[in-house]
């Protein structure tokens, strides 16, 4: 269930951030990206679904972690992704689901080069 | 293989070395005076953007396309440098409308040594004109293909390539045993200038323009160790920045500081010094080109504005191999 592994993922990184640093408490947490404290408690318990899209990117940014990390984690896609998959949908429907089972050494050769051509 | 990646052209050669791998950019500057006397090195500005052709074919002339590569965006009379990059040493032959910048002859593929038409980017960390004389170049500057200026027109008569050709060839593997120091060349900010530009065609050449101390040097290598079965090599068009946005929809950089302004804000220039590098002679061919001050005067035309002489009075010394914190040896 997305809501909850979002949430103990995020309870995880930000309680170790707080063995070293007090700012990392619920309530100051949630106090920097702008939701209650008792809103951001309830989403690390799982007990309500994930915030935002914009939210859970501050969040990112917050404990350092990649923003679409935890976009995953809570079973959404980054809207910019999105409107690369919108903008063609069944050639990049058909590249991820041939990528599902690739390396990732094997994903990383898949770049773009600069074309040669007849000079 | 050659990506495009922030900028910058990168030449990797995994079957070769796991370290062969050269970056590529071509660096904003300001134009130095086409009065002739010599110029220390300009600064960086920043890197020109690059854009893949085949991006916007809808836009630009089909022969890019056929060329393939990538494209920059130049103002008329705008000069710039190619800036090498990595530690492992590549053999780098770099072209003007197909004319090699430090032979002048037409572009051939492989290497050759009598006379060297490459340099070694274990000796070479940038280019910034055509090889005239030995320790001088004349700045890339560029001009509307067809106009009659560039070093293209003026050798072959012809207007029929333009932009910048660039073919690499790294060293073999075995011979690869050493890494060696590289310098910086100091890159600033890009200060808001504005200036009225003329033409709007949208293919460059470049031009021969003021004169700058810069020495091409030997290939310390032997032919032999460079591998010539492996290679990459570029097409980069060059459209006015005019037209940039029309092609791309993106702003062009704006456009860089007069080398008066520049001088006079007590900016630095360079000199580049190795120690141990002998440098190639200049190239006949190139040495007879007329430069765009010279064409223009043949033409009645003004080529380029604000080429007044100027003081190059803070001149910071760059020696290949000094380490950070090392005394640098000034003039005596």
């Amino acid at each position: 269930m997305p809501a909850t592994q979002f949430g103990c993922y995020i309870r995880e990184r930000r309680e170790k951030l707080k063995e070293k640093d007090n700012s990392f408490s619920v309530r100051q947490v949630a106090g920097r990206i702008d939701v209650e404290p008792s809103f951001l408690s309830k989403v690390e318990r799982g007990e309500v679904a994930p915030p935002s899209e914009a939210k859970i990117v501050l969040l990112a940014k917050e404990l350092g972690e990649d923003p679409d990390l935890l976009l995953a984690l809570a079973g959404k896609v980054s809207s910019d992704l999105q409107a690369v998959i919108r903008k063609r949908p069944e050639l990049f429907g058909r590249l991820l689901r041939e990528m599902r089972e690739m390396p990732d050494h094997a994903i990383l050769r898949l770049v773009r080069e600069v074309r040669d051509g007849l000079w | 293989m050659i990506e495009l990646k922030k900028d910058q052209l990168v030449f990797q050669f995994p079957d070769v070395h796991a370290d062969a791998e050269l970056r590529i950019d071509f660096q904003r500057t300001l134009r130095i005076p086409d009065d002739g006397r010599e110029y220390p090195l300009p600064p960086g500005l920043g890197s020109f953007p690059l854009r893949h052709v085949d991006d916007f074919a809808e836009s630009i002339p089909s022969s890019w396309i056929s060329h393939g590569g990538v494209m920059l965006p130049m103002y008329q009379s705008e000069a710039l440098w190619v800036n090498f990059s990595g530690r492992y040493p590549f053999a780098v032959k770099v072209a003007t409308g197909k004319i090699n910048a430090v032979t002048g002859e037409a572009w051939k593929e492989a290497l050759n040594r009598d006379p060297q038409d490459y340099m070694s980017t274990s000796e070479q960390p940038w280019l910034d004109g055509y090889c005239v004389e030995k320790g001088v170049i004349r700045q890339f500057v560029a001009m509307p293909l067809g106009s009659g200026y560039s070093a293209e027109e003026q050798i072959t008569g012809e207007a029929e390539y333009g932009g910048l050709q660039i073919v690499v060839y790294p060293l073999k593997g075995k011979v690869y045993e050493r890494t060696r120091r590289w310098v910086t060349r100091s890159t600033l900010g890009s200060p808001l200038f504005s200036k009225c530009m003329r033409s709007a065609a949208p293919d460059m050449g470049l031009a021969p323009g003021g004169r700058m101390r810069q020495e091409i040097y030997d290939d310390s290598f032997d032919l032999d160790d460079w591998d010539l079965r492996h290679s990459g090599r570029c097409f980069v068009h060059i459209a006015n920045s005019m037209v940039w946005r029309d092609i791309t929809g993106e702003k062009p950089p704006t456009v860089p500081p007069t080398a008066r302004s520049y001088s006079k804000a007590g900016l630095p220039w360079f000199d580049f010094y190795s120690d141990n590098g002998s440098a190639v002679d200049g190239s006949d061919i190139l040495s007879k080109l007329k430069s765009v001050v010279g064409m223009g005067a043949e033409k009645g035309e003004i080529p380029l504005p604000e080429n007044e002489s100027v003081k190059t009075n803070n001149v910071v010394m760059l020696r290949k191999g000094l380490r950070k914190g090392q005394v640098r040896e000034g003039r005596f």
